[in-house]
């Protein structure tokens, strides 16, 4: 997390990031969040069959002519460049958000199309869990504690951080329980 | 980790040159081709105004070399080569596609902005810089020490191989640049329709419009390359002594032809197919009722564009095909007119029964399926080999493609205009002056095309400067035509100029009424800069019965 990031409104981050979580015993709670990705692998592989199929019409009718080996870059080159950006798209579509709480401890780590794994984590005695309906984006979610205030899910659609923020509320009570009854 | 954020997400104000010069928004971007393509429209169709006071009578008035007395015959051939690359390459595509394609497709599936927003601020400026070498080309050194080059938009060789100045060069190259701005922006469409659906919106909830530009977007990928390679391989030809065109070196003239219309058919309807689509938001918002017939519209233009890769060698029955060829090519043509047939009626069952309101946008989405289908059916007859021998090149062609383009597709963006004109500006067009700019634009054009289908039959042949006093009345009733539409086009502009400046202001969102239904329709007039950073619901969009 970049520090100093209070100019924007934002909490400054204490302590830097926390060390990846290596519990083994399961969570009480597990979610993973991931952005609306329209086109499955499925569809990438139609889609890249159907351009690959017509492309060749032209290529299959002038087959073994000099003219085929003039057409034959662009052809390639737009059949690639079809591949690479779909790709490219769905790799910065993937983003996504996992998050899993034990009775003490609940951890957040958001995995960003970089390759870059960011992490929060902190006792869910003291998080408090806000939904704010009338934020811009509507029902923003937040996470506060560790020091620090974190936004859950704010690529979903405002009713999924609905539900989202009913069943993280419930988890939290559940772990609450688990406390008091050690 | 993402911190929260105060998330006062104001629409940032970017100054005039960020805004305009180095925007990756899409409404900005789409602003822009309008913006262009309307410009080069007004250049081309002063081309068009030349060529019609020049053929209003026989014999040659007007564009005569310096003496005052020889006709130039080049400058009547550049004039028709440079109306035909502008249109058919940087005016109709570029509204259609990239101006309402990159303004309103991303709405209409609830994405926030294209997939790829700096490769849509470069395929916008790669189509800027393709205009500019068109433009310029008119007024390089060409062929017949004169300026520009006079080969036809086709660039048909050995023609284009043997036109001299480095015109024909400039044409190459901005078609060229031109092409890569159109794949590159078709990737980007394709990945922002595919991608980047808000959830639940699944392709048979899709918007037609969306639709219609991805089907746009599959043509543009598909033939463009073929196009950029038949070119490539004419400036070659050109300059460096290759012979991929030139019977001399073991090359094929024909072949360069086939290559062309691989590409060129497949452009008639890219240049239609985004109209199909505002047409049936158009025709749907104002018979007050949904689109009859949803899934057959979108497998109608999937049809249309899939027959259309198909079907091109019957622009060129007479080149020496075999009578088997030609048989197929006929065949093949005349099933496109199922599909095109199934959205005809589709439309005239949204309005069926309907409670039809004849404001402008409908005006002109009438006027478009009226001329469409003009133009559908003389392509029906211009699709039989046998029949085509004695039209072939004929003005009956010329009356034919253009009710079909110049009519059809231009008639689609002026709906499209006034459509949406207020949702793009916030402000509303006078509704009797858009009714006058319909009515002129309505006359002007059957006045102008229409006579030409008896011009064709008589057989005057296209592509001429003069021509004999036998087909003077409706050589002059045509371009009496051009002359009104002429005039409906200025009107046009003034209508905008009125509109953005002293225009009604409208704050109701879906102002058209609730048949209005997609996601551009839930936004504020003008929408702000960023919209649907939070994915749309449902309930905004999943108005249809059929879904």
């Amino acid at each position: 997390m970049e520090a100093n990031a209070d100019k924007a409104g934002q909490i400054e981050t204490a302590g830097g990031e926390p060390p990846a979580v290596g519990r083994s015993d399961p969570p009480l709670y597990e979610v993973t969040l991931w952005p609306n990705l329209s086109l499955g692998r499925r569809g990438y592989r139609i889609v890249m069959g159907g351009a690959a199929t017509m492309l060749s019409l032209p290529m299959i009718a002038l087959a073994g002519s000099k003219v085929a080996l003039g057409l034959l870059p662009f052809v390639l080159g737009a059949l690639g460049a079809l591949g690479w950006f779909l790709r490219r798209n769905a790799r910065d579509l993937s983003l996504h958000e996992r998050l899993r709480l034990w009775p003490d401890l609940m951890a957040v780590e958001r995995h960003e199309p970089s390759g870059r794994v960011l992490r929060w984590q902190a006792n869910p005695h003291w998080v408090r869990l806000k939904l704010h309906p009338d934020g811009r984006p509507q029902n923003y979610l937040t996470l506060k504690g560790g020091g620090r205030e974190i936004e859950l899910g704010a690529f979903l659609s405002p009713e999924e951080r609905e539900d989202l923020a009913e069943q993280i509320e419930m988890a939290m009570a559940r772990a609450r329980g688990a406390v008091g009854e050690r | 980790m993402a911190d929260a954020a105060a998330h006062a997400h104001d629409d940032h104000h970017p100054g005039f040159f960020t805004r305009w010069f180095l925007s990756t928004n899409h409404k900005d971007i789409g602003v822009l081709y309008l913006i262009t393509s309307a410009v080069l429209g007004l250049i081309s169709v002063a081309f068009t105004m030349y060529m019609r006071l020049e053929l209003m009578e026989p014999g040659v008035q007007y564009m005569l070399m310096e003496d005052g007395v020889t006709p130039n015959g080049h400058l009547w051939n550049v004039m028709i080569t440079a109306h035909g690359i502008l249109m058919m390459f940087f005016v109709v595509i570029p509204a259609l596609f990239g101006g309402f394609g990159n303004y309103f497709m991303p709405l209409m599936i609830g994405a926030p902005d294209m997939a790829f927003p700096r490769m849509n601020n470069l395929s916008y400026w790669m189509y800027a810089a393709g205009s500019t070498l068109a433009v310029l080309s008119v007024v390089s050194p060409g062929g017949d020490q004169q300026l520009g080059s006079g080969v036809g938009w086709v660039l048909y060789a050995p023609l284009s191989t043997r036109e001299a100045g480095y015109s024909m060069d400039l044409a190459i190259f901005a078609v060229h640049v031109s092409g890569a701005s159109s794949i590159l922006g078709a990737i980007n469409m394709i990945t922002t329709f595919l991608n980047m659906r808000a959830p639940g919106m699944t392709l048979h909830k899709t918007p037609l419009f969306a639709w219609s530009i991805f089907v746009t977007a599959f043509l543009i990928l598909l033939s463009l390359p073929v196009l950029a390679g038949a070119i490539t391989m004419l400036l070659t030809d050109r300059n460096f002594g290759t012979t991929f065109f030139d019977p001399a070196g073991g090359g094929d003239p024909v072949l360069y032809q086939h290559l062309l219309w691989f590409f060129g058919h497949p452009e008639v309807y890219m240049i239609i197919v985004p109209g199909f689509g505002i047409v049936s938001h158009v025709i749907s918002t104002f018979s007050k009722k949904p689109v009859f017939g949803y899934l057959g519209m979108v497998y109608a233009m999937i049809g249309i564009g899939v027959l259309g890769f198909v079907v091109w060698a019957h622009h060129m029955y007479t080149v020496g095909m075999s009578h088997t060829q030609q048989a197929y090519f006929m065949l093949a043509t005349m099933v496109i007119a199922v599909p095109t047939g199934i959205k005809i009626f589709s439309w005239i069952a949204t309005m069926w029964g309907g409670s039809i309101s004849f404001k402008t946008p409908m005006l002109w989405a009438l006027g478009f399926i009226f001329l469409f289908t003009v133009g559908g059916v003389t392509g029906v007859v211009l699709s039989q080999a046998g029949v085509d021998r004695a039209y072939h090149d004929t003005y009956y062609v010329v009356a034919h493609f253009h009710y079909v383009m110049s009519l059809g597709a231009v008639f689609c963006i002026f709906a499209g205009v006034y459509y949406w004109i207020g949702k793009m500006t916030g402000r509303q067009y006078p509704e009797t002056l858009g009714k006058i700019h319909f009515w002129m634009m309505f006359i002007g054009a059957n006045l102008t095309f229409f006579p030409q289908h008896f011009l064709g039959r008589q057989g005057m042949p296209r592509r001429y400067i003069d021509y004999p006093e036998q087909f003077a009345l409706w050589n002059q009733v045509s371009s009496y035509g051009a002359f009104l539409s002429g005039l409906s086009f200025l009107l046009f502009f003034y209508i905008v100029w009125v509109t953005v400046t002293k225009g009604e202001k409208i704050t109701e969102k879906a102002y058209w009424g609730e048949h209005a239904d997609t996601l551009e329709w839930t936004l504020p007039n003008p929408p702000p800069a960023h919209t649907f950073e939070t994915l749309p619901t449902p309930d905004m969009w999943d108005k249809q019965p059929h879904h």
